[in-house]
């Protein structure tokens, strides 16, 4: 089972980090955190990290290093013009998609 | 302070064909990431050669729209083209046309004269039937043939290179340069023979398109490529097209069907 949420997830993953950006910028292991406290998991880093770089290579998010006064200096993440674009369309696209799948799933559900 | 892994995924992102300033930059932002988390890089993103691979295909550049282009002159043309060896048919009525910008894909099963058709477009076997026209210009990376065990890359580079006309300095440059794109950094005193069988068919390929030729015929190109650098051959396949030039692959895999202009399948022919 872990490894078809593994599956899932890969499939997801760059939608799900769009969606939380879609709030304002955020960092690496805020974004890590906020993954798990939706009941996604832990998202091991080597999975992660290169997600983030590739929604920066596309366009999609824009990256700046902050300093921070506690700590190290982090990398923040933010959502582009087109990257705001793109999880709109992603978001419906999936609505679509989830109802298809809800509807064929519904009647052999355990719960 | 740069520690053993962050230094390894540097160099290890190098091999993977990126550009070594970038390689540094990237390791280095790994590093800060996991400073930030807490952790040691080596936990958070597990073995440096294996993250080096993931982090090297999601810096490459996202492909555009493919098919949405203008296509070049015809530079091959397989009208009815047939084969028979002693009395057995190998190839039946094969027909093609392969315009500069498109991709040609050969599928089949082992058997069905992939290999044949492939020989036949270079020039290398003559058709019993049919009419074969192409291009002048070239590059054919067959199976096994075309890699002298004991030169170096550099070598091979210059040796195919002054065929072509090119000087040694032009033939290294563009050698290199074509090897880097397949996510291969040779080095300078390695001879073919110590060269994984994937790293050697890379050289093959790179000697196939060192003259930058119109007409690009590869043979199971990734059949000793490792996995990850799969996507780089198709990626290298679609520069190509890019470029101008016409590509006919032999696979046994389609990549990705969709952007691929001419799929054709061939069967056994029957004994018939």
């Amino acid at each position: 089972m872990t490894n078809l949420r593994q599956q899932w997830l890969h499939g997801f993953l760059e939608m799900c980090l769009l969606s939380l950006l879609v709030d304002g910028p955020d960092y690496g292991l805020g974004l890590s955190e906020r993954l798990a406290a939706s009941g996604l998991g832990d998202v091991p880093g080597g999975t992660l990290y290169p997600s983030l770089l590739r929604l920066e290579k596309q366009g999609l998010v824009s990256v700046s290093w902050q300093h921070s006064t506690t700590g190290p200096r982090r990398k923040y993440y933010e959502l582009t013009e087109q990257g705001r674009r793109a999880v709109r369309e992603l978001a419906d696209s999936w609505a679509h998609f989830r109802s298809s799948v809800d509807t064929l799933t519904m009647g052999v559900r355990n719960d | 302070m740069t520690d053993s892994w962050t230094r390894s995924l540097a160099g290890h992102l190098i091999d993977c064909g990126v550009e070594p300033a970038e390689a540094q930059n990237m390791a280095a932002d790994a590093a800060a990431e996991a400073e930030i988390a807490g952790t040691a890089p080596e936990s958070l993103y597990g073995p440096a050669l294996a993250y080096a691979a993931t982090l090297a295909r999601a810096a490459r550049p996202v492909d555009g729209d493919p098919l949405d282009r203008a296509t070049g002159r015809v530079l091959l043309r397989l009208d009815g083209v047939s084969k028979r060896y002693r009395r057995r048919w190998v190839l039946r009525d094969v027909s093609l046309t392969l315009r500069g910008g498109e991709v040609a894909a050969v599928v089949g099963a082992n058997g069905s004269g992939k290999s044949t058709l492939l020989s036949i477009c270079a020039g290398a076997t003559r058709a019993t039937r049919g009419v074969v026209q192409r291009t002048r210009r070239v590059g054919f990376a067959p199976q096994q043939h075309g890699v002298s065990a004991w030169l170096t890359a550099n070598e091979h580079f210059e040796l195919f290179g002054a065929v072509e006309g090119m000087n040694r300095s032009r033939a290294t440059t563009v050698g290199t340069g074509l090897a880097r794109q397949l996510g291969w950094n040779p080095r300078p005193r390695q001879i073919a023979d110590q060269l994984s069988g994937g790293t050697q068919q890379k050289l093959n390929v790179v000697l196939s398109e060192l003259h930058r030729p119109d007409l690009i015929l590869l043979d199971e190109p990734y059949q000793g490529f490792d996995q990850e650098s799969y996507v780089d051959f198709w990626d290298q396949v679609y520069a190509w097209r890019d470029a101008g030039a016409a590509v006919l692959v032999v696979t046994h895999l389609l990549h990705d069907l969709q952007r691929i202009d001419h799929v054709l399948e061939l069967s056994p022919v029957d004994d018939a």
